[in-house]
């Protein structure tokens, strides 16, 4: 069947781009097995439909079609989740870098020291700026 | 002992010089912290006797009060106080909310709506939105019964809490994530009333949809588990 070699073919272009990914260090040795286990067993349902049925049986779904669903929309959830724990992590580096620029403005300000004489230390040449240990 | 104030702003270009004048009475210093507002909040504000640090985007609340509070810690404070740029904190709190730290009774002290001083101007779906929050923070986060009013901004603490209160939440759950962080780590709290005042201008500027801002509370809690 055409829709069978496609598929295929589709699982094993994923497949070579993960381990490339992995080769070129842009994801981990076991992201790169999780898809790799997802490819192979996807290229494997593909080419062995029937085995789907033997597996819906086990896990008590009526067809073997409706267990690849379930699966699949498990597998977008948990995919999604670390999509938003990715964004989180950004967000957060953001933050601190945003954080940093303000501080700087803090401690380096010529007009702080005059206001707060004592408190923050500003040496006239820039190169040898510094502030008080707290 | 230094009392530094820490004031996060956020397009309160209107409002903020009152505001400062008012807490300036109370504090030896000021740290206002301009979370990137497209108006002249910063610049108003460097006008007063204060210091005034700015983010170059907008980050949230929870982050401007962040970088405030390490800013204080670097200016040598030994009590740090949080209050809002908008106005609805009454300045004359300022000394009950200090007063315990000073007296060495305690670390962490939280102004709270709901210990006998009426709030004024509170609408009835603010309240409810409050107390239903506070039964998420009791059941979803473990935070003691205790607590009456978790959502409440003006908090002092002393340097050495500061330091200990680890929090990361860059938006309105910073609240939640700073309570939990202070009833779990051993140090000695208090709440005292707080009166808070809401003007049609706060209410307006807050946002209409409250609701809202409590499921993204919630969600962010959620999040923030798994990204430690």
């Amino acid at each position: 069947m055409l829709i069978q070699i496609l598929l295929v073919l589709g699982f094993v272009l994923a497949l070579w781009i993960t381990w490339k990914r992995y080769r070129q260090d842009v994801i981990t040795l076991i992201e790169a097995l999780g898809w790799s286990v997802l490819c192979v067993g996807g290229g494997v349902i593909s080419l062995l439909p029937k085995l789907t049925e033997y597996l819906a049986a086990i896990f008590g779904v009526g067809r073997g079609v409706d267990l690849i669903l379930y699966a699949a929309v498990a597998i977008q959830f948990f995919l999604i989740f670390k999509l938003f724990v990715s964004h989180e992590k950004t967000e957060r580096l953001l933050t601190k870098l945003v954080q940093n620029g303000a501080l700087k403005d803090l401690s380096f300000r010529p007009e702080e020291q005059e206001r707060w004489s004592g408190e923050i230390l500003v040496n006239q040449d820039s190169s040898t700026r510094h502030t008080p240990s707290e | 002992m230094k009392v530094i104030g820490v004031v996060p702003a956020f397009k309160e270009e209107t409002r903020i010089v009152n505001v400062l004048r008012a807490y300036l009475a109370y504090f030896d210093e000021i740290v206002v912290v301009d979370d990137g507002s497209s108006d002249r909040t910063a610049e108003v504000a460097r006008m007063e006797r204060v210091h005034v640090l700015r983010h170059a985007i907008n980050r949230g609340q929870g982050a401007s009060l962040r970088t405030g509070t390490l800013a204080a810690l670097k200016l040598g404070a030994d009590v740090i106080v949080h209050v809002d740029a908008d106005g609805q904190h009454d300045p004359k709190d300022l000394p009950n909310l200090i007063k315990p730290i000073l007296e060495g009774q305690a670390d962490v002290v939280l102004g709270s709506r709901f210990l006998g001083v009426e709030a004024t101007g509170m609408p009835l779906l603010r309240r409810c939105v409050l107390k239903a929050g506070r039964w998420f923070n009791i059941l979803a986060l473990g935070i003691p019964k205790k607590v009456t009013d978790p959502q409440n901004g003006l908090r002092a603490m002393t340097a050495e809490a500061a330091r200990r209160i680890d929090f990361h939440q860059d938006g309105k759950a910073h609240a939640s994530e700073i309570l939990r962080c202070v009833t779990r780590s051993g140090l000695r709290w208090v709440e005292i009333p707080a009166h808070i005042i809401y003007t049609q201008d706060s209410l307006n500027k807050a946002g209409t949809n409250r609701t809202s801002d409590a499921f993204r509370i919630a969600w962010h809690l959620f999040i923030g588990v798994f990204t430690k």
